[in-house]
């Protein structure tokens, strides 16, 4: 007799499988994390865990170069990029599914349409553009270009369509004006996509790269991955140092994920078009 | 001022709700994908003045063996990549379909490496695979395998950056499969049951024919992001910078030394501008054959 | 063609019993209802005969053979979905075909096989159509000639009427009905609603939290219900129930009247009981009950007209049209005869001379 829940043999081996992937992906970081504890003379000892356990790498790292400060440094710019991408993008969003006005769809089309432009492709113009908009060196320059990505206001007017009208219509009754009813109606209504927004646009401008190493020269200005990518350049072969900075980079994000997993997860599986 | 009727208060609200992100996908997306043809046709020296140049820059490409070896770059890239991915995502979430705790924890593993940037990603693999001491040179010693330089070899270096962009690609491509297999409702498979299809039958019947608007993303996003993806440049960068001999020189790392290092904004313009035009026919050919991505049999 | 046996099945989620030691048999041929409220059991019973769904203990025969253990692709039953679960992907004809393909039938026969059920369900003019592209009625007839062309042993249904319209309704039942008339193939069908399950069933099952309450053929359910909740499920619109009390033969209604007809087989203490009476055996006349009108519903054909009686409301349905209007006093007659007692606790019920 067959019994639900029960598992067979087959399934059994398809379950190691998994497994064996599973930690194939963990795998580097957790070397990662075990080379961080590890003197400079253990580096390349083939086992996960120190034998000699040290915090000597993080002190380093934390006191040889002005880690704090790149550290403040991403935390602003990429706190600043999430709130107001956040504030823009609900705005757009809500108004592209609700609003009805000339030129809607148009509007959302061309925005659409800027979805598969990615910063690699516009890069030198990008630059010149910021360069003479006098915004090179600066947070500004950090941050106002990375506010806007049509993936966002693509998933928020999404969710906004298949919300119930009801409760808009009923404040319109109500007599409140569209301002009142984006910010006391839809704006609690979008919580939950708002949350798990935040944490990927965090995440995003938290890694990366390219944009912040291209228009910052200023070290008072560097981010964390510009700072350990130049990192390794200056202790090529000191891989403890690089991982203990790596690790300070890393940590943060993987905690964010252990906490908010299923909401990450759950925003990226629906993410896909539909 | 006269009082604005309902329709019109609804149509400017409408405008001024749009108005921010419009204006900024307009200035710091739109404009520069504009701006790359003009500067194209544009010489830059390092004063910031420039002179028009006319077609120089696409004629010099058409001499440049290095274009030539990045675009080669590019495409082996790319066809490697797209479908490798392809076959991992789906494989992934098939293999992690069923909800359960135990698929709750493997799909969190499977998912990790997605929060950490490429830069850390792109130094622990070099870690990893360093020459002879590295701990993946190590483990081939200990089975018997002579272990070859991972990205020191200039046949080797791009299949290691490819397989470490899989590597890292593999989770989130997993959870868009894995939403896709959830849309299929459960009736389908039980009514390809009951008219006699077994396991493969049904996943060659049902799942990849309704997983179509899914892997059509897929494989969009995934081609896309091979050929001009920020992620894909940031692991180049730290891992090879280009190197071995060239071997791993995407044309967009290709256009950043050229724009970045020699300061010839001009030609990486030019480069930029043959790569948003590679982009948009492969678009066009994703939407031509599927149909403008009209996934409806209506 | 087979009969199906279904043996002491029970089923549990977790302690939650769904199915408590079912046992049917079904005749070759046999058009068989499932009918109750949601959450009965009758859906599952039916994955289960289907195979969808594995059970706690018990056995499955179709055709004398024990199939608990077959996949549902060697059962060699088909069934019709609630929502169709039509492929959309594939046209009519290739979600007719499927079955066939898969079973590696010649082509040619595929074809002709698909053309002659299409023809019987006056198909043929949309083979090439998407489901997409089809009515909820066709759709509905698309997934039984997808069942049909197959040829099973057994014919499952899953409330296949349930997502039309009231008029579409009825025209597919007759056509369900007269296809399993001409095919003869025997049938389960589920349903929730008791009108479908008698005017097209052989034999209907009641089933109620897993439990079977009667099994029998539609009148005889309808004339002799066990239960006061076969009593109340059968039949439209729905039995009438008084609940009072037995004071020495007589029921006593709660709020006062009295129906001195109470004689059971059995001598009984006096207690709790309900007495049940069809609307249409309630007729209005110069003797009996005193009541008063209190809601007159034209019908067209009939009258349904609801009075009030001490404190329950009684609903009668009057064949003839009616100058009554509500607040009017009459009295109400019913036939000793046409009386139903069930025990107010058990439910169970009371059978009298």
């Amino acid at each position: 007799m067959r019994r639900r829940g029960a598992v067979n043999p087959v399934q059994i081996i398809w379950m190691l499988v998994t497994l064996i992937l599973a930690l194939m992906a963990i795998w580097p970081l957790l070397y990662m994390l075990g080379t961080a504890f590890k003197p400079g003379s253990e580096v390349f000892e083939p086992t996960l865990l120190p034998s000699h356990a040290t915090l000597e790498n993080f002190a380093y790292v934390l006191t040889e170069a002005p880690f704090w400060r790149y550290l403040l440094n991403t935390l602003f710019v990429a706190s600043v990029v999430t709130v107001v991408a956040l504030f823009f993008h609900t705005m757009a969003g809500y108004a592209l599914a609700r609003l009805r006005f000339p030129g809607r769809e148009g509007i959302f089309l061309a925005m659409f349409s800027t979805f598969l432009i990615s910063t690699p492709v516009i890069i030198v113009p990008l630059f010149i553009l910021v360069r003479t908009l006098g915004m090179l060196n600066s947070y500004t320059g950090l941050i106002v270009p990375a506010i806007f990505h049509a993936f966002g206001i693509f998933l928020l007017r999404q969710y906004y369509l298949s919300l119930p009208r009801e409760l808009e219509e009923a404040a319109l009754v109500d007599g409140a004006g569209y301002w009142r009813i984006y910010w006391s109606v839809v704006l609690p209504m979008s919580r939950p996509i708002i949350a798990a927004l935040a944490i990927l646009f965090f995440l995003a401008n938290w890694n990366s790269f390219l944009w912040p190493m291209t228009i910052t020269a200023d070290s008072d200005l560097q981010v964390v991955q510009v700072a350990i990518a130049s990192f390794q350049s200056q202790y090529s072969a000191s891989w403890n140092y690089i991982m203990a900075a790596s690790t300070i980079v890393a940590a943060p994000m993987l905690v964010l994920f252990l906490v908010f997993q299923r909401q990450i997860m759950a925003s990226i599986k629906t993410s896909g078009l539909k | 001022m006269t009082r604005l009727s309902g329709k019109h208060r609804e149509w400017l609200a409408g405008y001024l709700f749009v108005l921010p992100d419009a204006l900024g996908l307009a200035l710091f997306i739109a404009l520069p994908a504009a701006m790359a043809l003009f500067v194209s046709v544009y010489s830059f020296d390092a004063f910031g003045s420039f002179t028009f140049v006319g077609a120089t820059h696409y004629r010099r490409m058409l001499v440049d063996p290095l274009f030539w070896t990045s675009l080669r770059v590019t495409v082996t890239f790319a066809v490697t990549l797209v479908p490798l991915l392809y076959v991992t995502g789906l494989g992934l979430a098939l293999l992690v379909q069923r909800t359960n705790l135990y698929n709750a924890i493997m799909r969190s593993m499977l998912f990790a490496p997605q929060m950490v940037s490429l830069v850390v990603i792109g130094l622990v693999w070099q870690l990893l695979v360093v020459d002879k001491i590295g701990i993946l040179p190590q483990m081939l010693v200990a089975v018997g395998i002579e272990p070859v330089s991972f990205l020191g070899d200039p046949r080797f270096a791009l299949l290691t950056v490819t397989l470490v962009c899989i590597w890292f690609l593999m989770g989130f491509y997993m959870l868009v499969f894995l939403g896709g297999l959830h849309d299929i409702p459960q009736e389908y498979y039980e009514a390809a049951q009951l008219d006699g299809a077994g396991r493969i039958a049904r996943f060659w019947y049902i799942t990849l024919p309704l997983l179509r608007p899914t892997s059509f993303f897929v494989l969009l996003v995934s081609t896309v992001s091979a050929v001009a993806g920020a992620h894909a440049f940031d692991l180049v960068y730290v891992m090879t910078k280009g190197g071995p001999a060239n071997a791993t020189s995407l044309l967009m790392m290709y256009i950043y030394q050229q724009a970045f290092q020699f300061g010839d904004f001009g030609y990486a313009s030019a480069m930029s501008a043959v790569l948003v035009a590679m982009l948009a026919v492969l678009s066009g050919l994703f939407f031509l054959l599927t149909r403008g991505g009209r996934f409806q049999y209506a | 063609m087979a009969s199906l046996t279904i043996q002491n099945v029970s089923k549990n989620y977790g302690s939650v019993a769904a199915l408590r030691d079912i046992s049917i048999d079904i005749d070759d041929g046999e058009f068989l209802a499932l009918v109750g409220p949601s959450g009965c059991g009758k859906s599952t019973l039916l994955r289960i005969i289907a195979g969808l769904e594995p059970m706690t203990s018990g056995a499955v025969s179709i055709g004398g053979d024990v199939v608990n253990d077959l996949p549902p692709k060697a059962r060699d039953v088909a069934m019709v979905f609630q929502n169709y679960a039509l492929y959309p992907h594939m046209t009519v004809a290739e979600n007719m075909a499927f079955a066939l393909k898969l079973r590696r039938l010649p082509r040619d026969q595929i074809e002709k096989k698909v053309r002659t059920t299409s023809q019987l369900l006056d198909l043929d003019g949309m083979l090439k159509r998407y489901p997409a592209q089809l009515s909820g009625g066709e759709r509905q007839r698309v997934a039984m000639g997808r069942a049909i062309v197959r040829d099973p042993s057994v014919f499952l249904f899953d409330e296949p009427l349930s997502n039309l319209d009231a008029k579409l309704r009825v025209q597919l039942r007759a056509e369900i009905k007269e296809l399993h008339q001409r095919l003869r193939t025997t049938t389960v069908y589920v349903t929730h609603d008791q009108v479908e399950a008698m005017t097209m069933a052989d034999r209907i099952v009641v089933m109620r939290d897993g439990n079977i309450e009667q099994t029998g053929a539609p009148i005889d359910l309808y004339d002799d219900p066990r239960n006061l909740f076969v009593a109340g499920f059968i039949g439209s619109p729905a039995m009438n129930i008084v609940p009072g009390e037995i004071d020495d033969g007589t029921f006593v209604a709660r709020g006062g009247f009295r129906i001195a007809a109470f004689r059971p087989e059995t001598p009984r203490d006096p207690g709790q009981v309900v007495c049940c009476v069809r609307p249409h055996k309630v007729t209005l006349g110069e003797t009996g009950t005193p009541a008063s009108v209190v809601v007159v519903e034209p019908l067209g054909g009939e009258t349904q007209v609801i009075v009030r009686l001490g404190e329950t409301s009684v609903v009668c349905l009057l064949r003839d049209r009616t100058t009554l209007r509500p607040g009017d006093a009459v009295r109400l007659m019913i036939d000793a005869a046409d009386l139903y007692f069930f025990d107010r606790d058990s439910g169970q019920r009371i059978d009298c001379n």
